[in-house]
This record gives structure tokens, C-alpha cells and sequence, in this order.
């Protein structure tokens, strides 16, 4: 009887107290949220509609939507410009470059890492992390004077070759950890049916590495098609240089240029990073969770 | 048939054996090991190793940039670095920029880690919007914040001056510009902490809090309990990797100040670029470069070997 009415009230405190505390919790998560969607979505926000006004639009003052007087897609012209159309290319291969690079020495580094066991191999692999203490600025002042010897200055294999190591020592441990996963006897039912290891390799391995394979060559775009600082001080021609330091000179020397216009390229730039946020997040999320191993 | 299989069983007997050169036996793993990974050193002995060891040569002569005929002149390079006020007033900045910046994104990602882990409705928005911070180019950000700012035509600047925070041009302005690229780059940044962090939170097995449940905990018990133990780890390798990363940034601050207004925003590696690049002395450079490298590897030495973040991970 007694223990009856305990719980009896016991229950019913605790639906008050976690009816209020339920209620404070989901007030503070969907408002945390609310403001966070706007923090990081404003600016982009703001980017994508001023691209669609005339020059006349923006400088007639500050408007959330343009109108229909104000609207216009003929900004996006500007990458039909020559100086800005070659800086796009630019950017264009070398990014290929990196991300082809990337996953090619990556895969094999990776394999050799998961599926044989040399000396001080995990040492080697640590060794490669420190990787990560070296500033870009560090490396790209003596690279500076390297490349000028050696006559890689202004060409895309220098800029190629710098933004590939410095993408390099995540992507091998990515996908060692990855290659890791794949059962070994898997590869070792191909070599009794007569595959050589290349075939295995090639017929096992490579094709179940694909999620891998995506994280790696996101990250390595990330790091191509953002890069400022190596492409800033490699390549210091204007015909041969990438897009970032490209618009950065642009944006210093041209009053030619106007705001709608840069954002309008800016907008552009910045589609394929949306889409792979978009589509792709869940095998980068996967390449943090080994990341954070 | 005998043409068909011999080639395949021969590899196999190399593979399986290895050799010996000399007295070192090396072992088929070890050679296929080490051949595995060649390509990869290789790039890293030529974009690391041997630029680290090019500067600390360079830092040792003195290199006009437009006419490279090196004169060796010893450490008085280092010494000049030292005796430079702007050497320290931009060790002092750095510093406030690294510590500032990394601050904040701590903060901002691991809220928005827990956020985007117990959102049940909408949390893909919010984490696109996560990524596409972590992987937009940095030279758009600036772009975006610079347009926001623009003393005639941004919607930022018409807010600030509205509010009575700033007046004139934000980045212009000699003791506000410090603060203001803290926070641009935190939110490029942020995403990187969340990511981390929500990979690690993501890893968390249900059960526990299931079972925590169950015997009544609260969600600021279970908080406290369950998760913040298992992310602890993960905070402590975060804080390295941006306290590092902050450090050592030199592109959202060149692009957003050059340094400026007067030396407000020159962090160390914007002084090493500038004393190379502008001033045209490539072994003063070098030696800010060396003298920013050691700084950090000590520091980090020192940081791994308290706070040992690996040994956390581990769990």
C-alpha cells in the first residue's frame, strides 16, 4: 500500500520535473540550431543573391531579394573574361592533378601499409603525421627559390607535386585504416584461383576502397581548389596562376570589376564544395571518424 | 600449361622468400613494404624535408631576392630576427590569434556537434552548412566578408555603425581589425571541430545511454557521464591540431589585412612573407620561417608530452 503511493508520487513529480526540463531542452537545441543555420548560412546567403542583381542594384543600397528592376544574370559573364577564365582553368588542372595523385599514391601506400607487416612501419606511418606541423608558409619560402632552380616555378607539376604531399600523409593513414577493414581472405581466395597480388589488388581491393577512395579525393579538392598560399608564392605569373590568388590580384588592381560581379564568380566557386556537402557528407564524416583514431 | 603457370609460381617464390644483401636480410614484406610507401616519402622528402633544410641553410647567408648570390653570414640573421621590435610585436599578435581563434571554435564546434548529434529533424541542413564551410575556398570567405563589410554597400557595416560598434571601414580600424578576423576565421574554422568531434560522438554505442536510461539519469547526467569523457580525448587532439593550424595561418589574414592597418593583424607568418617577399631578404625570411617552426615543434613537443591526447584516444 505504501510503497504504491511512494511510486505514485515519485511518478508524478518526475513527469513535472522532465516535462519542464524536456521542454527547456528542446527550446535550447531548436534555438541553438536556429542560430547556428544562421550564422553559417547568412553570408553564403548573401553571396548568392547579390550575384543575381545589376552593379546599379547594389549600389542603390542594402535589399534581401533583388527585384525585378534589379535583377540580372548577366554578372555571371565574368568568367568569360579571359584573365578570369584562365585562372578558373587553371585551378581546373591543377586540382585534377592533385586529387589523381592523391589517390593513386594513397592507395598504394595504403595497401602496402594494411597488408604488410615491414619494419618500423608504423613508425614510418607516425612520421608522416608531423607532416601536419609544417606551415604552408614554411614550406612554400625555400620552396620559392627550389622551384626557380629547378624551373618548376609557374608550372603546374611544382604547384601539383606541393599540394599533393601536403594532402598526402591523411589520405595514406585514411586508407590504411580502410584497407584494413577489407577481410584478407578475400584476397586470398582470388590468389588461389590463380590472381597474381596485381590482380587482386586491382579486382579485390581497389573496387571495395570506393568510399575511401570519395573522402580522399574531397579532401584533396578541399585542399587544391582552396589552396592561397603555395599557388600565392609558386606561381607568381598571372597567366599561370590559380584561381584564388587570381581573384585576390584581381580584386586589388581592378575598380573595373564590381561587387555582383565578384560574387557571381565567388558563387560559382563555391558550387562544387555545396554539392559534395550536399551529397557526399556521410563518407566525409567517415574520413573524420579515421581521422580521430 | 606449364608456359601458363610458371611465370605466376615464380613471383610467388620470390614473394614468399625475400632475399639478403650482405648481412641484411631483408624480407619479401619488407621489400614490398617499403616499395608501397616510396612514392609517398619521396613527395614528402621533396615538399618537407628538404625545403626545412633549404631554410636553415638560407637563413644562414644573406640572399637578395632579385640578385641570389648567397653570402655567408652565420646566426647573424637570427640575431637581426631578435633584436626586431616587430619580431616580437608579431609573436605577441600570433599568439593572440592563435589562442583567440582557437577558443572560439572550440566553443562554436563542439556546441555545434552536439547540436547536428541530437537534431532528429533538420540536422542535415545545418550540417551541409557544416561542410560547406569546411570545404569552400578560403579566398570566398574573404570575398563574402569583405562585401558584408564594404563601407558603402555592406549589410554588415550598416549593422555595426547602426549599433554604434564600429565606425568607418571594420578592418581599417587599428584595434577592432585583430578581433574581427578572429571571428571570420572561426567561422571558416569552426566546421572543423565539429566534424571531429561528431565523428568521435557519432562512435558513442547507443546502449550506454540506453542503459543510463533506464536506471533515470537526466540528459545533463548523461551528458556528463557518458559523453563528455568519451570526447574528452578527442578535444584534447583538436586543440592541438587547430591551436597548429592557427599558428601557422597565413592565407585568410593576408587576404583579409596584408597585415594591416599599420602592423595590427601581422602574425608571424605574415612577417615571414613580408621580409622576403616585400623587403627582399630571403635569409631574414628563412630565419622567421625556422624560428617559427621550432617554436611549434617545441610547444608541441611539450603539449603531447602533458597533455598526451593519444593515450585518450585510445578508448
Amino acid at each position: 500500500m505504501s510503497t504504491e503511493r511512494d511510486s505514485d508520487t515519485f511518478g508524478r513529480s518526475f513527469r513535472i520535473s522532465h516535462t519542464y526540463r524536456s521542454v527547456a531542452y528542446k527550446l535550447g537545441l531548436y534555438g541553438s540550431a536556429a542560430v547556428l543555420v544562421a550564422i553559417l548560412g547568412f553570408p553564403i546567403y548573401w553571396m548568392a543573391q547579390n550575384a543575381f542583381k545589376t552593379r546599379l542594384g547594389i549600389q542603390e543600397g542594402i535589399t534581401f531579394l533583388p527585384s525585378a528592376e534589379t535583377f540580372t544574370v548577366e554578372q555571371f559573364e565574368i568568367i568569360f573574361n579571359p584573365t578570369v577564365g584562365r585562372y578558373l582553368l587553371n585551378s581546373f588542372i591543377v586540382t585534377a592533378g592533385v586529387v589523381i595523385t592523391v589517390i593513386v599514391v594513397s592507395l598504394i601506400a595504403g595497401y602496402g601499409l594494411a597488408r604488410f607487416d615491414y619494419k618500423h612501419k608504423v613508425k614510418t606511418a607516425r612520421f608522416l603525421l608531423l607532416g601536419y606541423m609544417f606551415s604552408p608558409i614554411v614550406l612554400a619560402i625555400p620552396l620559392y627559390l627550389i622551384w626557380d632552380t629547378l624551373g618548376l616555378l609557374n608550372r603546374y607539376v611544382g604547384l601539383i607535386l606541393a599540394l599533393s604531399a601536403v594532402s598526402m600523409p591523411f589520405a595514406v593513414w585514411l586508407m590504411w585504416k580502410y584497407i584494413q577493414t577489407i577481410p584478407e581472405s578475400m584476397e586470398e581466395s582470388a590468389w588461389v584461383a590463380g590472381a597474381s597480388r596485381w590482380r587482386g589488388f586491382r579486382d579485390v581491393i581497389v573496387p571495395q576502397t570506393k568510399p575511401a577512395m570519395i573522402a580522399n579525393s574531397v579532401f584533396a579538392f578541399a585542399i587544391a581548389w582552396g589552396d592561397f598560399t603555395f599557388a600565392h608564392i609558386l606561381m607568381p605569373d598571372n597567366e599561370a596562376t590559380t584561381f584564388p590568388p587570381g581573384i585576390f590580384r584581381l580584386f586589388h588592381s581592378s575598380w573595373e570589376t564590381g561587387w555582383a560581379e565578384f560574387m557571381a564568380v565567388s558563387l560559382l566557386v563555391s558550387l562544387p564544395p555545396l554539392l559534395f556537402a550536399f551529397f557526399l557528407q556521410s563518407y566525409l564524416l567517415q574520413g573524420f571518424k579515421i581521422r580521430a583514431l | 600449361m606449364a608456359i601458363d603457370t610458371e611465370p605466376v609460381d615464380r613471383s610467388r617464390r620470390f614473394f614468399e622468400d625475400g632475399f639478403s644483401i650482405g648481412r641484411f636480410e631483408i624480407t619479401s614484406d619488407d621489400f614490398w613494404g617499403w616499395l608501397t610507401i616510396l612514392p609517398v616519402l619521396a613527395l614528402y622528402t621533396l615538399i618537407a624535408l628538404i625545403p626545412i633544410g633549404f631554410a636553415i641553410l638560407a637563413s644562414l647567408h644573406n640572399v637578395p631576392l632579385l640578385n641570389p648570390e648567397w653570402e655567408f653570414v652565420g646566426l647573424s640573421n637570427y640575431v637581426e630576427v631578435f633584436q626586431l621590435d616587430r619580431f616580437w610585436g608579431s609573436m605577441w599578435r600570433g599568439g593572440v590569434f592563435m589562442v583567440g581563434s582557437t577558443i572560439i571554435q572550440l566553443a562554436v564546434g563542439v556546441w555545434m556537434a552536439l547540436v547536428i548529434n541530437k537534431l532528429t529533424r533538420g540536422s542535415r541542413l545545418l550540417s551541409t552548412l557544416v561542410f560547406t564551410s569546411y570545404l569552400i575556398p578560403t579566398i570566398i570567405v574573404t570575398m563574402m566578408f569583405l562585401f558584408m563589410l564594404d563601407p558603402y554597400d555592406g549589410v554588415l557595416h550598416a549593422a555595426g555603425v547602426r549599433l554604434g560598434i564600429w565606425e568607418g571601414f571594420l578592418l581599417g580600424n587599428t584595434s577592432l581589425s585583430m578581433g574581427a578576423v578572429i571571428l571570420i576565421s572561426s567561422w571558416k574554422f569552426s566546421a572543423f571541430v565539429t566534424l571531429f568531434t561528431l565523428a568521435q560522438l557519432q562512435s558513442i554505442p547507443d546502449r550506454f545511454y540506453e542503459a543510463a536510461k533506464v536506471s533515470g539519469a537526466t540528459t545533463w547526467e548523461m551528458f556528463r557521464d557518458i559523453t563528455l569523457p568519451r570526447i574528452f580525448g578527442a578535444i584534447l587532439v583538436v586543440i592541438f591540431l587547430r591551436a597548429v593550424f592557427m599558428f601557422n595561418k597565413y592565407d585568410i589574414i593576408w587576404q583579409l589585412t596584408q597585415g594591416g592597418p599599420g602592423s595590427a593583424t601581422t602574425t608571424m607568418p605574415i612577417l615571414a612573407y613580408t621580409e622576403t617577399f616585400d623587403a627582399n631578404a630571403y635569409g631574414l625570411g628563412n630565419a622567421v620561417a625556422i624560428v617559427m617552426f621550432l617554436f611549434l615543434l617545441v610547444s608541441g613537443i611539450l603539449y603531447l608530452k602533458y597533455a598526451n591526447p593519444s593515450q585518450e584516444v585510445q578508448t
